[in-house]
Formats: structure tokens, C-alpha cells, sequence
């Protein structure tokens, strides 16, 4: 009896304690860390649609130029992040929409530029992942994410949708090469982005002049 | 485990080099006692990659084997694992979520591996095999110790991996471009097998040749 009421109370103290310590810890880098998530999805996002930013910017200069050059447009369950540089009066340059799914390891986030013909891919990123690194976590790597830039998001024959394939098999427009020996992150990926893609082409959003 | 010799002197009572040579050195994690190997095989595509898991290592074995070795005496035996668990992870999660707060790019090339130093056998088996039994401050010797082992390790497959990989070492090119095409197998999985399979190797052969000190 004496040995067990021991054994609960080391475990009642030890736990708060770890508890507390925990709690304590996460309240105080919880802004920080905020900040960085906030600042992360905003350079990717400017990022992605091409908006030029010096590449050593502040959180605060990086949010500036986003309020400047970019507008949020709701259209349905898709937020659209149009890119209209206010000085160059260019028009419309870039729009950006979110995707997210399940990866292998953590939830996977990012975002997809098309051209304003909304056809043509102008880039990817990713803002959130947690992939394995050196394998599924390529997804954030340049080489991957190149890629896509130029490639459209339906075949020849009209059907929207993009493939990520195996090595050496990707030719078509709305075809990418898959990660080596990182199958399942880039089968996430590819559904995650064709469901970004059906949204886009269920609002059948036009843009340009 | 350390031998002490006669002496008996210190804050160590005499076993802290001993101790601390039997981590890095005769008894190092990866290389003798091949612990660990999921997070070395996988964070050393770059050393700064390396350096950082390192760090962490060091940090979260030198202060779990201090608590586990503070408490030792009260821990009731029957829960004594998962005492060890709750003290491993607490220090793990402070690290992350350090990294989260103000190393964030960092943070995000690691990925899950961070959290993952949770289930490192390195820190059971210190825990288990040495905590329990000493003192706190040569149990910290010997946390930090078997992290310095872990971390040197990690920063030597790392440099390797790195150079011989993309030609560059810590992104500074060091390979001229111009004869030394980047083997990219290296950066791959298959490549922290090999990277780690000759420095197992080139240990052993280095240990072989210690006056009594041969392969166990």
C-alpha cells in the first residue's frame, strides 16, 4: 500500500512538473514561433507569385510588400491571392491559390501560382511540411519545385489534373518527375495539388483584362 | 561502463575522464554500440544539419542523465521507464520548440527528426545503464560525453556526405565544379549506409591497433 501510494505521487509530481515546465516553455516561444509560421506562408506566397522582395527581408518588410502588392479575393472555399503590382500598373501578374493534405509524416501546405490565363503553372511551394529530410522533404527543394514552372494544369486533351510519375516517364504538359525513393509523399502531393486544381476549375475563374 | 581507477579525488570521485573517454571514444554510440543510426543515417545530407542534431543530442543527454540521476533514489522501480520517457521527452520538446521559436529555418530542414530524439536508444541506454547507478554530476559527464560521441559522428558522415554529395561543405563550394562531378548518391540514403559503413570500419581498425583496446 505504502508502495503504490509512492509510486502514484512520484508519478503525480514528476508529471506536473514536466507539465508545467512544458506549458511554460510553450507559452513563451509561442509568438515567436507565430511570427515565423505567419512570415513563412507570406514569403511563400510572394514567393511563389514572383513579387520581388530583397531576400534578407524582416518579418515587418516582407508583410509590407504583401499588403502592397498582393489582393485576397474569396471565391467559394478558395482564397486567391492576386498578384497587381500598384506602381507598374501591369495588371493582373500572378494568382496564387492554397492547397494542404496529409503527408507522410505531418500535414503539407503550399501554394500554387498560375500564369492569369490560369492555365500555366508559374510556381510551387511549400510553406509547411514535414517530410522525411533528404526524401520526401526534396519537395521543398528547388530542383523539385522548378519543375512545375511552364507546365499546365490539364493534358492535351483538355482534362484538368497534373501527374507526378516515376523517373524518366514524365513528358506530357501536366506531367513531373516523382521523388526517388519518396513514393508516398509525392502521391500525397499530386492528390493534394489535383484537389486545389478541381476547385480551380470547378469556379472557373478568368482573370486578365 | 567507466573503470575507476585507486583514485578517488574530484567532483567526479575520479571516474569523470574515464567516463567521459568511454562515451566519445571506446564506447561511442553510433560506432561501437550502433545506437541511433535512424537519425544519423537521415539528418547528415548537410552538416549544418549534423551540427544542429548534434547539439541537440548533447544538450538533451547531458540534462536527462542529471535528472534521471537526481531522482534515482526516489524513482519507484516499476515506472522507472516511463519516468525516464517523461524527463527524455520534456527536454526534447524544450529543444524543439527552441529551434521552432528562433532557428525556424533550421527547424523546418530537420523536420521530425528533432522530435524523434524521443526514441533515441542513446538515451534509454544512458539512462538505464548509467544514470540509475551514479551520481548526478558524472552522469552528466557521461550524457555529455556519449553526445559529443553522437555529435562527432554526425558531423564527420555529415561532411562527407556533403562534400562528396553536392561538392560543398557547409555551402561554401569546395570541389571545383569544373573536374569534380557531385555524386548524388551520397546525398541519397544509400549513401549515409556507406559514409557510416567506412567509418565503422576505419574505427575498428584504428581500435585494433590500441594496446589492449581491441575489438570486444
Amino acid at each position: 500500500m505504502k508502495k503504490s501510494l509512492h509510486t502514484i505521487s512520484y508519478a503525480a509530481v514528476l508529471g506536473t512538473a514536466c507539465a508545467l515546465l512544458l506549458t511554460g516553455a510553450g507559452r513563451f516561444t509561442a509568438p515567436y514561433r507565430e511570427a515565423n509560421a505567419k512570415a513563412e506562408e507570406v514569403r511563400n506566397i510572394l514567393k511563389v507569385l514572383d513579387v520581388p522582395f530583397e531576400l534578407g527581408a524582416s518579418s515587418q518588410d516582407l508583410l509590407d510588400v504583401f499588403k502592397r502588392c498582393v489582393r485576397q479575393e474569396r471565391r467559394g472555399d478558395l482564397t486567391l491571392y492576386i498578384y497587381e503590382d500598384p506602381d507598374a500598373a501591369r495588371g493582373v501578374q500572378a494568382i496564387a491559390v492554397p492547397f494542404a493534405g496529409q503527408g507522410l509524416w505531418g500535414p503539407i501546405r503550399g501554394f500554387l501560382a498560375l500564369k492569369p490565363d490560369m492555365k500555366t503553372i508559374q510556381g510551387v511551394t511549400f510553406h509547411q511540411q514535414e517530410e522525411t529530410p533528404g526524401l520526401g522533404g526534396e519537395i521543398g527543394s528547388d530542383w523539385f519545385r522548378d519543375q512545375f514552372k511552364g507546365k499546365t494544369i490539364e493534358d492535351v486533351n483538355g482534362r484538368a489534373g497534373i501527374r507526378i510519375l516515376r523517373g524518366g516517364s514524365a513528358s506530357g504538359p501536366n506531367e513531373v518527375h516523382a521523388i526517388t525513393g519518396a513514393t508516398m509523399t509525392s502521391e500525397r502531393v499530386e492528390k493534394m495539388l489535383n484537389a486545389a486544381i478541381m476547385q480551380i476549375a470547378g469556379e472557373d475563374i478568368h482573370h486578365g483584362q | 561502463m567507466a573503470s575507476s581507477g585507486p583514485q578517488t579525488c574530484g567532483p567526479c570521485q575520479g571516474k569523470g575522464l574515464a567516463t567521459f573517454k568511454a562515451g566519445v571514444w571506446r564506447e561511442n554510440p553510433i560506432s561501437i554500440q550502433i545506437l541511433g543510426i535512424c537519425s544519423t543515417l537521415a539528418v547528415t545530407g548537410r552538416l549544418e544539419n549534423a551540427f544542429v542534431m548534434g547539439g541537440a543530442l548533447i544538450f538533451v543527454t547531458t540534462m536527462s542523465n542529471l535528472f534521471i540521476s537526481l531522482l534515482r533514489s526516489f524513482t519507484p522501480r516499476g515506472i522507472r521507464m516511463i519516468a525516464e520517457m517523461a524527463v527524455i521527452a520534456t527536454f526534447v520538446i524544450l529543444f524543439d520548440q527552441f529551434l521552432k521559436a528562433f532557428y525556424w529555418e533550421m527547424s523546418k530542414q530537420l523536420g521530425p527528426y528533432v522530435g524523434l530524439i524521443i526514441t533515441n536508444c542513446i538515451l534509454m541506454g544512458r539512462a538505464e545503464a548509467f544514470a540509475l547507478q551514479n551520481p548526478p554530476l558524472v552522469s552528466m559527464v557521461d550524457g555529455l560525453a556519449n553526445g559529443l560521441g553522437y555529435a562527432a559522428v554526425l558531423a564527420i558522415i555529415g561532411f562527407i556526405r556533403e562534400m562528396l554529395g553536392t561538392g560543398n561543405v557547409l555551402g561554401h563550394a569546395v570541389l571545383p565544379a569544373e573536374w569534380y562531378v557531385p555524386n548524388q548518391l551520397m546525398i541519397l540514403a544509400p549513401g549515409a549506409f556507406i559514409a557510416l559503413g567506412f567509418l565503422i570500419a576505419l574505427s575498428n581498425a584504428v581500435r585494433s591497433h590500441e594496446p589492449g583496446q581491441g575489438r570486444p
